[in-house]
């Protein structure tokens, strides 16, 4: 079958996840490999979270939180951000090519960036290609 | 923890799921997992029969856990909650899957669809297995009250309360009450004075026993949280502290600058004014030119700024009728003016205002439509040596012929807009921004002047532009919100807060300077961290900084949200799914 | 077997072996030094490559069951060391993971930053010391006149013990601190009663930070990462607050701290505490959180002054971790 990427997707409640709904009142339609988890603040975003998401055989992660300075906890997403530079340059340790990670900020009115972000990370990652994590990883 | 008995509903939502989502395969595919004792879908599962069923099943299933499969749970999650509770539940043993905002309105494949609804149903159920109860708390209500913005809008709200017997703490950032109203001459559709309408009120605050006006003042931090904020007020060189237990925010807007838009002169031609310039004139009592000559010729250019995307893209919503109003205006006080309103679209909703329309154009006003979304009205001096010291060149949108429009005196009718410091006080409200920087409500259509921080409620014009009836109508409302909860006297707060599990803290102090909120201390006793429960408001960033797994984010925690990523990843082929289906 | 007084429990069989590992492991046995003699009042060695003349063909002789512990140190990295964890398994009441590298897979496991193909590659080909002009690489089965050489298969990845039998505890460290070892022994041969099968022994819940001394405040904020030698640390205040890298508050203690105490950040081999889902994952967590900048390109540029994340964080634990291995 025609390879199609899964992308795991941490939305936060306040601005980013209300951004997708409003893609979904607006009846933007968007590309479906993007499946998405709420969290309270991007802030909440583990290592774990994402490294699990690949373990799981996502092509890729895409964390998105409120616009630098609109984080509804003042600076959860600056803490996202610092870590996010830090789990990109360990996943390319581990041969995963950090372009497969993304952080984005999507603000509640920006539906419209949120479908645009999916299917911009979707045609992507078609062209980097899948990560095979599950066949390499059971192989051995 | 008990052996979890799952309880899986997928609603159809009409045909706003069913149309693009398979609910039958959805259902029969999950319906085998482990722990689901039953699954199944209803047209309308938030509607009563829905919720009865739900209910219902709870009660004969004994399930002790429920996924629902609809809507956003930004819209519904609170609806199913309340069901859990009244069947015994804890409120917190649910999750829902969100199929119709991320699936059955964003994607047309109807196979892909299913698919995908299918994974997010499975990702909620694995993660609704490891939920924990958790029991709700209620925090005492401090009476007073802090409104920001002491226009109409503040006053109205302020007034309101106040006459309850409550405290209320009105800060005002300019020497003056009043706000924008104040700047009026008339108002539309009836001509009512300004003045009438904000003098009594202002009238009536300053010397009410219960409000303190707060003029030259600003607010410098806000911490605490629903029923117990406290407010640091700067006023002059002073400052002061106080404690309220809700915040009103009514700051307003402000008007557009049109020496941006360069065709219509703003600022280079003395005959071009604003439409807040043209009401301070009217105020003044006589409708003059800049040399204080009677103008022969007046145009009024509406959606200046507004409806424009290089500007602003929305309707400023009063702009049409003030013009309206001051053609009336105008008429009245030179019988003989001519009076020029070139419009993009005229927008005279409202009650009355339709009818306010039909009048003014009975009075010799001569209404010209132009292509807002093409070439503007480019306002240029006549040195033609005729009618008009000015000359309005534009395309007639109606008839399709360019013409020249003669001048006096040009009003500019500028937007509303989002305040220089709408961000800043967001910020310290805990308020977000749309797109336009105005504060955005909790829901568009059901919870209008709430917003997504408890006990922080906004009116008026910082919304979003607004006429003085609807501005007043939200302040009521702000008000009316603000006095409910008062009565209560308590309120119940978050409970999906963080909490430290004090045999593995290691006491290295990460997580403390990660609060926001200064919820999280070291007790230097104990040799580990406590949270504040009642200053935390969830976010789970500690939980996250946390280099030992010793903060759960209660709700939210890594066994839950890694559940969840395996149920959203784990192969959910067709094949399954057929097989389920002949079962 | 001896006679026995009436309250005598009989002798423990203990065996202790290696498999991919650098020997410390036994050294840390070797440690208990004279108490070697209660040691050996409790328990027989039955099995001991590097101090007794057993081979393989014995211990498969023996009944199942018949070794009440085997301290199983190394990680597995070839067929020889899966087919003995997996014989040993066999033979003995408890396995206990013994060590880091048998805990989590240990300094070895870092090589599953490679593969078989890269390893060989490196060892018998490009290595500056190696002279190999046949170009000869081990292979597991070697015809000769007098029949079929073997030797171990090389696998592509590390494992922890885990991963191929399973594990009744685990004692971690590298190596154990050695009042650890006698402690747990201790409590086994004299039938006290054990924590729940699988858990960690000898090693507390805590973290380093619980017993280290240096002063420590909640102003954990880092605009530089040093490396030990860049910076002159003053010997009392916390390593990461002088921004040194040091794994104390994500690593169990139990080892006495004896890095932090000799001047020297924590590097991890104590493994995480109870309930973490990835050995690193937390640890690379508070770190980012730490680093005291909001600018995107000064956060990378801070980021870039740890030279090798992956290894910092899971020095110790690659093969235990989520994403056990380098994927391409």
């Amino acid at each position: 079958m025609e390879y199609q990427p899964t992308i795991v997707s941490f939305l936060c409640n306040w601005c980013s996840y209300t951004g997708a709904d409003l893609a979904g009142t607006s009846r933007t339609k968007y590309a479906p490999n993007i499946r998405i988890v709420r969290v309270m603040c991007s802030g909440r975003v583990d290592p774990t979270f994402v490294m699990k998401a690949f373990r799981e055989g996502a092509d890729g992660v895409l964390i998105c939180g409120c616009h630098p300075g609109d984080c509804h906890y003042h600076e959860g997403n600056y803490k996202c951000l610092r870590r996010y530079h830090l789990i990109r340059k360990y996943i390319e340790q581990m041969g995963i090519s950090p372009e497969r990670l993304r952080l984005e900020w999507i603000s509640a009115s920006e539906g419209k960036q949120f479908a645009e972000l999916a299917d911009e990370m979707t045609a992507d990652l078609l062209k980097l290609g899948p990560v095979n994590i599950k066949n390499v990883l059971e192989e051995v | 923890m008990e052996e979890p008995r799952i309880g899986v509903y997928v609603c159809w939502c009409g045909t706003n799921i069913s149309k693009t989502v398979d609910v039958e395969q959805v259902t029969a595919a999950v319906s085998k997992l482990p722990h689901v004792i039953i699954a199944r879908n209803y047209k309308y599962m938030c509607s009563d029969p829905g919720q009865d069923l739900i209910l219902k099943d709870i009660r004969e299933h004994q399930l002790n856990r429920v996924v629902v499969s609809a809507c956003s749970p930004r819209i519904h999650e609170l609806t199913f909650r309340k069901v859990l509770v009244n069947a015994g539940l804890n409120p917190y043993l649910f999750e829902m899957a969100n199929i119709r905002e991320q699936v059955s309105w964003v994607h047309d494949d109807r196979d892909i669809a299913t698919g995908k609804a299918t994974s997010l149903v499975k990702a909620a159920i694995q993660r609704v297995a490891h939920h924990e109860p958790l029991e709700k708390r209620r925090v005492d209500i401090h009476p007073a009250t802090l409104i920001i913005g002491g226009g109409i809008t503040g006053l109205t709200a302020a007034m309101e309360i106040a006459d309850s017997g409550n405290q209320v703490h009105l800060i005002e950032k300019s020497g003056r009450l009043g706000g924008m109203v104040s700047l009026l001459h008339q108002t539309h559709p009836h001509l009512t004075a300004g003045n009438e309408l904000i003098q009594p009120l202002i009238d009536k605050a300053q010397p009410h026993p219960k409000v303190r006006v707060w003029l030259n003042s600003q607010i410098e931090e806000v911490t605490g949280y629903v029923g117990n904020f406290r407010a640091r007020i700067r006023s002059g060189e002073e400052v002061e502290e106080l404690d309220c237990g809700n915040i009103i925010v009514a700051t307003g807007t402000k008007p557009f600058d049109p020496s941006q838009i360069p065709e219509y002169g703003y600022g280079m031609l003395p005959g071009v004014i604003t439409s807040l310039e043209f009401e301070e004139m009217l105020r003044k009592g006589k409708i003059v030119t800049k040399d204080g000559e009677s103008p022969c010729d007046i145009a009024i250019i509406h959606c200046v700024g507004s409806r424009n995307m290089e500007y602003h893209p929305y309707c400023s919503r009063v702009c049409c009728t003030t013009a309206l109003k001051f053609a009336n205006q105008i008429r009245a006080a030179l019988p003989d003016a001519g009076i020029y309103q070139l419009y993009a679209d005229m927008r005279s909703f409202g009650k009355g205002c339709e009818e306010f329309y039909m009048r003014t154009s009975r009075r010799g006003v001569i209404f010209m439509m132009f292509d807002q979304k093409g070439k503007l009205p480019v306002v240029k001096p006549n040195n033609t040596g005729g009618r008009g010291r000015l000359l309005i060149s534009t395309r007639e949108l109606l008839s399709g012929e360019e013409i020249e429009i003669p001048a006096d005196l040009v009003i500019l009718m500028v937007a509303s807009e989002a305040r220089e410091d709408a961000r800043e006080t967001a910020h310290l409200t805990g308020i977000s921004l749309c797109g336009n920087q105005f504060f955005i409500e909790k829901h568009p259509k059901l919870d209008p002047v709430a917003t997504t921080t408890d006990g922080v409620f906004i009116a008026g014009s910082c919304q979003g532009p607004k006429d003085i009836a609807d501005s007043v109508s939200q302040a009521r409302a702000a008000a009316a919100r603000v006095l409910a909860s008062i009565l209560c006297g308590s309120v119940e707060v978050e409970v999906t807060t963080a909490v430290v599990n004090d045999k593995v803290c290691c006491g290295c102090q990460t997580c403390i300077s990660v609060c926001p909120y200064h919820a999280i201390h070291f007790d230097e006793e104990k040799r580990v961290s406590e949270v504040n429960e009642i200053l935390c408001k969830g976010c789970g960033t500690c939980g996250s900084a946390c280099p030992t797994g010793a903060i759960h984010a209660r709700h939210f925690t890594d066994d839950q949200i890694l559940s969840q990523i395996e149920g959203l990843l784990s192969p959910i082929t067709l094949k399954a799914m057929e097989m389920a289906m002949e079962d | 077997m001896e006679p026995n007084t009436k309250n005598h429990k009989p002798k423990l069989k203990l065996a202790v072996y290696w498999a991919a590992a650098c020997g410390g492991c036994c050294v840390s046995v070797l440690d208990v030094h004279e108490k070697l003699y209660q040691v050996t009042e409790l328990a027989d060695l039955v099995f001991w490559p590097i101090a007794l003349d057993i081979k393989y063909k014995d211990v498969e002789a023996l009944p199942h069951g018949f070794i009440d512990v085997t301290l199983f140190n190394g990680a597995i990295r070839n067929s020889e060391n899966q087919y003995m964890a997996m014989l040993l398994r066999e033979k003995s009441k408890i396995m206990v993971a013994y060590g880091s590298c048998a805990h989590l897979g240990g300094i070895p496991g870092l090589a599953n930053f490679s593969n078989r193909e890269a390893i060989f590659d490196r060892v018998y080909h490009t290595s500056e010391s190696t002279v190999n002009s046949t170009g000869t690489i081990p292979l597991p089965n070697v015809e000769v006149p007098e029949g079929t050489l073997h030797i171990p298969v090389f696998f592509d990845e590390v494992k922890p013990l885990d991963k191929v039998v399973c594990v009744d505890y685990y004692l971690p460290g590298c190596p154990p601190q050695t009042e650890r070892l006698l402690e747990v022994f201790t409590a086994i041969a004299t039938g006290a009663e054990l924590p729940s099968k699988k858990s960690v022994i000898g090693a507390w819940d805590k973290t380093q930070c619980d017993e280290c001394e240096r002063k420590k405040s909640d102003k954990k904020t880092i605009k530089r990462f040093f490396r030990p030698f860049e910076v002159e640390d003053d010997g009392e205040t916390c390593f990461l607050e002088q921004g040194i890298l040091c794994m104390g508050p994500a690593t169990r203690g139990g080892c006495g701290y004896r890095c932090i105490k000799g001047n020297a950040p924590c590097r991890g081999c104590y493994g995480p505490p109870p309930d973490v889902h990835d050995p690193g994952a937390k640890m690379m967590s508070a770190i980012g959180t730490m680093i005291d900048s909001n600018a995107p390109e000064e956060i990378s540029e801070i980021v870039d002054q740890i030279a090798d994340p992956a290894g910092t964080f899971y020095r110790f634990s690659l093969p235990a971790s989520i994403i056990r291995r380098r994927i391409s």
